[in-house]
């Protein structure tokens, strides 16, 4: 009976909370500013008015919703705010790193957030905002990091960066420059979505990719379609390592275990390959 | 009521509705060049047209790449044969240029053509350009985009997402091309439009200003007449013709239609379309869609098929009941919507008017609001369709059974 309650009052809660987040998010007041004109919405069939052909990428990224609010000062300087909503977090991430720029000022707002003269992108829980700020004059960073605090106040929690992403080893990779790629990794469309990371050593550049799957055999059936799609089948198709001849990408050293594949690309050298995968692995056993 | 009856075939005919003639269009010379291309070791057979008064001798499928960073599949469309490489200023936030940037570096700079976009701050609602959108603010973009693309000139630029005639005509835009064609930055101008094509199109014509437009245009669009219409003038007067949101993106994902070689034929039947520029982000979709080159053709199966698809989609109202409470008259639109698909999808007229008989409307319908108000979630023009369907009320019933 008690267990039966619990399931309602959580079934309750989670509907009350997933329909909160979509619903009472409110623009902040902020003094000194006006809003102007009516909050514009837009969903997923009208969101190419807004953005153009850009509209595409957000739709692969799970875009639910974005509303849109434009501010006003007496100097006549002006401040648009969109508020994207996608489907999860990761989906928000994912477009944010899309379009992140990986050398650029970095400020601590919700889980990650950048400036730049009249931009600044930050991600917060399943939202990706971008403020965009015009005649502003010098005081431009300083009105924007206040909308933009105001706005992830209102937004609620700040949420973080996936946690996956704390896998990929530090040594080499460029700050800022991981990614997640929602569909058709690699350009196959059985290899639904990766993360991904860009390194550089001693010149040589690379990148590192992690698939999570929903389990082994979800794993399983990607590494059994790749190895097909290249032209090498095999009989067994069981975890552990795996030299795959891309036609497109070039040799590929990859590993499957239990419900991850990772890999390299565009690396010649096998005893970095080694290194790297080894590390890899060992930062993917700790999520375990 | 008035007394004015008017015959079925009447009725029928004065419609676009219809699928008659305008829907296929007949086999004629299509001036276009079938070469076998090497394809990545394969011969491949590829068919090419000129984009119009650039001169440009183009596949008829070139690559989209906005949906994409992923460098080998861009690489692999160019040494497939892809001729045009299809981007704009603001897709990944220039990410995407960055990455074509990278592919292209080395390459003989006349195996491939760069067509970008640049954007200028607009008014969302109306589609007019605002304060921001100045001719210093579109050449800083284009530098900027040159620079991510590591070229000195692109081939095309556009002037991106125009909606309305009076931003084709915008000075500040035309300052900008000119001075960017003088200082060899851009070889073509160009414009892109997803929304009031016909009416976009017409004045991009009429202004002599551009040499190339990008619009969509696929068979699911329900003014798809209007815009086959305003691309032949525009053909005919020497524009490029590209065509866009064929079968992916737009307002559609993932892809609704269910036939892409059908969808992307249908669009090229249209001799005065050049090329088009589909967004694939897989090897296996840029095989498909470069594989439409072996034969043009529509064979019947995929006739039927695109008929069917575009009857069921852009006829049927989804019954999302949105429009409830928008008509200041009160009209029940949802059941209106359903007269005319029982009209135009099922053919079944003496079913439609039982149904527009049932529901007493006024005497006076859509006649008397000046615009109307009702915004529908899938577009539907709702008064047009409204007027249109309530005249079975004027047709005897005898001619309908």
């Amino acid at each position: 009976m008690m267990k039966t309650v619990c399931l309602i009052l959580g079934l309750i809660i989670f509907l009350w909370v997933s329909g909160a987040e979509a619903k009472d998010f409110r623009f902040p007041e902020i003094k000194g500013w006006k809003q102007s004109g009516e909050i514009q919405t837009f969903i997923p069939k009208n969101l190419y008015e807004y953005i153009n052909g850009a509209a595409d990428l957000y739709l692969m990224y799970d875009f639910q919703e974005l509303e849109v609010a434009e501010y006003l000062n007496e100097k006549k300087a002006s401040v648009i705010i969109d508020v994207y909503r996608h489907k999860t977090s990761t989906h928000a991430f994912g477009i944010y790193s899309q379009e992140r720029l990986s050398d650029t000022n970095f400020i601590n707002i919700g889980a990650q957030g950048y400036v730049e003269k009249n931009v600044l992108n930050f991600l917060t829980g399943s939202y990706y905002v971008k403020i965009n700020s015009f005649n502003t004059g010098a005081e431009d960073q300083e009105i924007l990091l206040t909308f933009a605090k105001k706005v992830a106040e209102n937004l609620g929690e700040k949420g973080r960066l996936p946690s996956i992403l704390s896998s990929f080893p530090e040594e080499g990779k460029k700050k800022n420059s991981e990614k997640f790629i929602n569909k058709n990794f690699l350009g196959y469309s059985f290899l639904h979505s990766a993360f991904t990371a860009d390194y550089e050593l001693s010149g040589t550049k690379f990148k590192l990719f992690v698939i999570e799957g929903a389990g082994k055999d979800e794993c399983k059936d990607m590494i059994q379609k790749y190895v097909q799609q290249t032209g090498s089948p095999r009989k067994d198709v069981v975890e552990g390592r795996y030299l795959i001849p891309d036609p497109h990408h070039g040799e590929i050293e990859l590993y499957w275990r239990g419900g991850y594949i990772w890999g390299i690309l565009n690396l010649n050298i096998p005893s970095l390959r080694s290194k790297y995968l080894k590390l890899f692995e060992e930062e993917l056993q700790k999520r375990n | 009521m008035d007394e004015k009856l008017i015959g079925r075939r009447d009725f029928m005919k004065s419609t676009l509705a219809g699928f008659g003639g305008l829907f296929f269009l007949p086999q004629i010379d299509m001036k276009q060049e079938i070469r076998v291309v090497d394809a990545k070791g394969k011969e491949k057979k590829f068919v090419y047209r000129t984009l119009g008064k650039t001169g440009l001798k183009i596949p008829v499928i070139n690559m989209g790449v906005m949906l994409t960073d992923n460098p080998n599949l861009i690489r692999t469309a160019l040494d497939s044969g892809v001729l045009l490489l299809d981007t704009a200023h603001a897709y990944m936030a220039g990410r995407n240029e960055e990455v074509i940037g990278e592919v292209i570096k080395g390459r003989p700079r006349d195996s491939y053509y760069i067509a970008s976009k640049v954007s200028l701050p607009q008014d969302r609602t109306t589609g007019l350009y605002t304060e921001g959108a100045t001719t210093e603010e579109f050449l800083k973009k284009l530098d900027l985009s040159l620079k991510r693309l590591g070229l000195d000139h692109v081939d095309i630029l556009h002037l991106h997402g125009v909606s309305r005639k009076e931003s084709v005509m915008f000075e500040p835009a035309l300052k900008a091309f000119d001075k960017a064609k003088k200082d060899g930055k851009i070889r073509f101008t160009g414009i892109s439009t997803h929304t009031n094509e016909p009416e976009v199109i017409h004045a991009a014509t009429d202004s002599k200003a551009y040499d190339v437009i990008l619009t969509a245009y696929n068979f699911k669009q329900k003014h798809y007449a209007e815009v086959r219409n305003a691309i032949a003038k525009a053909s005919q007067a020497g524009l490029g013709i590209i065509g866009m949101k064929a079968i992916r993106g737009g307002n559609q994902q993932p892809p609704t239609v269910k036939n892409i070689t059908a969808s992307l034929k249908w669009i090229l039947q249209d001799p005065n379309v050049h090329t088009v520029v589909p967004g694939f982000t897989t090897f296996d979709q840029m095989e498909i869609d470069l594989s439409i080159m072996e034969d043009l053709t529509l064979t019947e199966p995929e006739k039927i098929e695109l008929q069917k698809e575009a009857s069921i989609r852009g006829l049927y109202c989804q019954g999302c009941r949105q429009c409830l409470g928008q008509c200041p008259e009160h009209l029940p639109i949802p059941d209106l919507m359903r007269a005319y698909m029982y009209t135009y999808g099922y053919r079944n007229l003496a079913l439609a008017q039982d149904l527009i008989m049932s529901l007493n409307l006024p005497n006076r319908v859509c006649e008397d609001c000046g615009q109307c108000p009702v915004k529908c979630s899938i577009g539907f023009n709702v008064s047009g369709k409204i007027r249109d369907v309530v005249r079975l009320r004027d047709v005897p019933l005898e001619f309908l059974v």
